[in-house]
């Protein structure tokens, strides 16, 4: 188990400026999810911390230790790659009992270390094969093996489920949890499928351009984001983002969309933004912050609109329907009988409580 | 240990970090470069000083002669009708090899039976000595022992006792016939390799759009196999520099100094007629010269890659 | 009634298929035979008594096969060369192989001395051998390691190394870069990622680049005949020792040709798949 600490890191490609300053605290057994787009700089991230790569600037801790000038082999880490890297002429016997070997372990104690890892991820029956025998499923748990095997202090995954298809996906997520559950070890994982991060994370850092744009715990980001990016990155299918502006109406706040129509903000939320009346603002809600008005009154904080549903997605467990508020297009989650047919019109129920407010100039969250 | 590196020292960010990874890629590379040095470098710098002497098999004057070795070389009658020769060859061998090549790879293109057989068994001709091959052909070419002869009085009605490498008109015959013989293959096997990577997508659809073949093969297949096909020309261009072995079996370059190639005459003046001086200067502008046009041309390619 | 004119349709086209195909077929052999007559003839009269070779018509095929004139070479002691080009040739391949690997390496996988390095070492294949050959000649004058094994064997690897370097190259990029460093991660020195990873899934490329090499030396024929008198001669060289002013030794000039091309067919034989490759310097990689 390590504490990783990383301090003012710069990476440069030639010009190209990869990673921008970042600083990371992350403590023992703590397990880290790195997302964000392609290109942000998480694998790079990642590499450097493995000494895949040199860092340009700044310093990388691990357990108090300086290992910047540190080959891979001395930093005492594992890494899973995305391409699972296993060697075509070993059996996966040797594949996992390759780092022993190379590291000069005993040979007597190789042969219990390798099972042990085997069972762990339920693959002893295969240890006589070669990967070419073995589905892709199989092979990733192989490559976990080999760096279980290793018992290392920081273990590092590099987007290792991204070559499997989405059934097998969800199937190795859970390995990876329940791994982590027993093994408690240090991990950082890198990925951009989003939903692998909020559900494998105990910390999310979502990183931007070689920058970190917002790191805490996974829900945290999703109902407290910091800026539009996180907003819109986290969440499926993605937060809807439309321009309005505040108006005050006599001591009431509310959103007009230009259209005509306005959402009035909830008692709670007026006093923050009673300072920005008359200036324009981006909303921000999720399809699943809209509800259809079944009758009744409303909550506090609930606000209502009719719309005309221009699109209907159904997808078996619930509805997704298309409409427009103002100029833009918007999605909203439904349940499945909630709609029919293109053209029908819908009374919508805005939770004005769990809406963003962003400032269209800074992007940030207000 | 100090501190981390700057963005100058980390270079150009290989995949692969460096640390002391630097010490071992120089170590890895040094001693073939070093090799290298001592054919590549070593008798370029030597070729020039000694060119710049006046060395012949009579006296070893070292003394500095600035150009004449090279206004000889220009003068030389001799050298420019054996660069000649070498070119007439190239000219009329490679267009000729390409087609034949071209047309074998054509006709082994498509679903064939036993085809690396076939393949293994013409590719023979190029692999087999050059030496060896003209030593072949010189047989071959035999004007009373040989089936050359045999066959074509065959077609003659009559016994024909053709001198094939000893009459002025015959010789360039007979040295074409052995070259491309030998190197038809080589062009074949490329093609062939070529041919079989165009994506069948491409000439599917143009024949669903209603293409000729003929079409088909001039606008698709040729520019897609036109890449492959400059690269084997640019080989084989280059290697006719080194015509020797075909030609010293079949003439010595004879009859006279017909068929002598540059390779042939520098082998001449350097070892026959111990013209050091002489040699050096043809040896460095040959090497200066090839560089040139060789380095043009890789850069071109791995531009194109 | 439709139904029955298109399997006709079908029955024709199948029968023009097989046509075609035979035809094919036909011109294949036919162009194999003619590319091999001359090989043939080669071996034939390497087989033949000395009348039969000396005959006039020429004698297409012999009474009977013998190997007198293979023997003769024995006795004489000429075999000798082809030992010389085989001793010649392998110690060379070897180095040529193992120091051109390791600089493809590090040309492969760091980028040594960028894009120059890499363009002047494959330009070097491709200077001719006559503009080199003079002044390392005068080297060897000078250090007495002319007609010496050792001196013959540097000349060939120096010669040989541009080409192992540029394909072991290409062999080395083909490998996923993710393999050598998860082996770095996992506590390998870099020597250990070359034995332990490089070397064995580069093997095919490594036995195909070696066999070229192989070929190359041994099918040398200017080097050795300028370096090389009367102790280290190859079997190349031998062979035009048979071309006499007055009259040729065809019987040893066949029979040596022979015994010279023998590792070739067994070089093809095995180069089967990487022919293509190796012959266009890997430029295509068929």
């Amino acid at each position: 188990m390590a504490r990783l600490k990383i301090t003012g890191l710069h990476k440069y490609y030639g010009k190209f400026h990869a990673v921008r300053g970042i600083d990371l605290d992350i403590p023992e057994g703590e397990f880290t999810v790195l997302v964000g787009p392609s290109g942000c700089g998480k694998s790079t991230l990642l590499r450097t911390i493995a000494g895949l790569e040199e860092a340009d600037e700044g310093t990388i801790e691990i357990d108090g230790e300086v290992v910047n000038d540190m080959r891979p082999r001395d930093r005492d880490v594992a890494m899973v790659f995305q391409n699972y890297a296993l060697y075509p002429y070993m059996t996966v016997y040797e594949n996992i009992a390759f780092g022993l070997r190379a590291r000069k372990t005993p040979k007597e104690r190789i042969g219990p270390l390798v099972e042990q890892a085997a069972a762990m991820l339920d693959i002893s029956a295969l240890l006589g094969r070669y990967p070419r025998e073995l589905s892709g499923g199989q092979r990733q748990r192989v490559a976990i093996g080999r760096a279980v095997v290793r018992d290392a202090r920081l273990f590092l995954f590099d987007e290792p489920l991204s070559n499997l298809d989405a059934q097998l996906r969800d199937e190795m997520r859970s390995e990876i949890k329940r791994l982590h559950q027993e093994l408690g070890k240090t991990m950082i994982y890198v990925t951009h499928d989003q939903i692998e991060a909020m559900t494998l994370a105990d910390r999310i850092v979502l990183l931007r351009d070689g920058r970190i744009e917002q790191q805490g715990a996974p829900i945290d980001l999703f109902e407290r984001p910091a800026t539009r990016f996180v907003a819109g990155f986290l969440g499926s299918p993605a937060m809807n983002f439309v321009p309005a502006e505040i108006v005050g109406d006599g001591g009431d706040l509310a959103l007009d969309f230009g259209d005509g129509r306005r959402l009035a903000l909830p008692e709670q939320r007026r006093a923050a933004y009673a300072a920005r009346a008359g200036t324009r603002i981006t909303l921000g809600v999720r399809p699943e912050h809209m509800e259809r008005d079944r009758g009744g009154s409303p909550r506090p904080g609930l606000d209502r609109l009719r719309v005309t549903i221009d699109l209907v997605q159904p997808t078996g467990s619930r509805t997704y329907g298309t409409f427009k508020l103002g100029e833009t297009e918007m999605v909203a989650e439904l349940q499945v009988h909630d709609v029919e047919k293109p053209g029908e019109k819908l009374d919508l129920l805005f939770d004005m409580n769990r809406v963003v407010l962003i400032d269209p100039a800074s992007d940030k969250v207000i | 240990m100090s501190g981390p590196l700057s963005a100058s020292e980390a270079g150009l960010g290989f995949r692969i970090g460096l640390f002391a990874d630097r010490r071992f890629k120089y170590l890895v590379i040094a001693p073939a470069v070093f090799i290298l040095l001592f054919i590549g470098l070593f008798p370029l710098i030597y070729s020039l000083i000694v060119s710049f002497q006046n060395i012949t098999m009579m006296e070893e004057d070292t003394s500095f002669s600035g150009l004449m070795q090279y206004r000889l070389l220009f003068q030389d009658l001799r050298l420019w009708q054996s660069l000649g020769h070498t070119l007439l060859i190239t000219a009329i061998a490679l267009p000729i090899e390409l087609l034949l090549g071209l047309l074998m790879a054509l006709l082994f293109v498509d679903r064939l039976p036993g085809r690396s057989v076939f393949v293994s068994l013409l590719v023979l001709p190029t692999m087999i000595a050059p030496i060896v091959a003209g030593a072949t052909w010189r047989l071959l070419f035999d004007n009373r022992y040989g089936p050359i002869n045999q066959v074509l009085g065959w077609f003659a009605g009559e016994p024909m006792t053709v001198l094939w490498v000893i009459k002025a008109n015959l010789v360039y015959p007979a040295i074409l016939l052995a070259e491309i013989w030998q190197w038809t293959p080589f062009m074949f096997l490329i093609l062939l390799a070529a041919l079989s990577n165009v994506d069948k997508n491409l000439t599917e659809a143009a024949e669903i759009d209603g293409a000729s073949t003929w079409r088909i093969f001039w606008r698709i297949v040729m520019p897609a196999i036109w890449p492959v096909m400059a690269i084997a020309l640019l080989i084989r261009g280059l290697d006719l520099f080194r015509l020797f072995d075909v030609v010293w079996a079949l003439t010595k370059g004879g009859p006279g100094t017909m068929t002598e190639t540059i390779s042939i005459y520098t082998y001449i003046q350097g070892f026959r007629q111990f013209e050091t001086s002489y040699t050096a200067a043809i040896a460095f502008l040959v090497i200066v010269m090839l560089s040139v046009v060789v380095i043009f041309a890789l850069r071109r390619m791995e531009i194109a890659r | 009634m439709s139904g029955a004119g298109a399997a006709r349709g079908a029955a024709r086209r199948r029968r023009r298929e097989r046509q075609r195909l035979a035809a094919r077929y036909a011109a294949a052999i036919l162009i194999t035979v003619v590319f091999l007559f001359p090989i043939y003839w080669l071996f034939m009269i390497s087989f033949k008594t000395p009348e039969e070779i000396f005959h006039s018509p020429p004698v297409w095929y012999p009474a009977n096969i013998q190997f007198d004139n293979y023997a003769v070479l024995f006795r004489d002691g000429d075999v000798i060369t082809v030992w010389n080009s085989l001793f010649v040739a392998t110690i060379s391949t070897i180095l040529a192989m193992g120091l051109g690997t390791l600089c493809a390496y590090s040309l492969a996988r760091f980028k040594t001395g960028g894009d120059n390095l890499a363009v002047w070492i494959i330009s070097q294949r491709m200077i001719p051998p006559i503009a080199i050959v003079f002044p390392v000649f005068l080297l060897y004058v000078w250090l007495g390691w002319v007609d010496t094994y050792y001196g013959l064997i540097l000349l060939y690897t120096a010669f040989n190394l541009p080409y192992v370097i540029w394909m072991m190259r290409g062999y080395i990029e083909d490998i996923p870069v993710e393999l050598e460093e998860s082996a770095l991660v996992d506590g390998c020195t870099r020597w250990q990622v070359l034995t332990r990873v490089v070397f064995p899934m580069a093997r095919s490329g490594l036995f195909a680049t070696a066999v070229f090499t192989f070929v190359f030396a041994w099918n040398d024929f200017i080097f050795a005949l300028i370096m090389t008198r009367s102790e280290v001669t190859t079997y190349p060289v031998q062979v035009t020792h048979y071309f006499g002013a007055q009259s040729n030794f065809w019987a040893k000039i066949a029979a040596m040709s022979a015994l010279g091309t023998l590792p070739i067919f067994i070089a093809v034989a095995f180069l089967q798949r990487y022919l293509v490759r190796g012959i266009s310097l890997g430029a295509v990689k068929g």
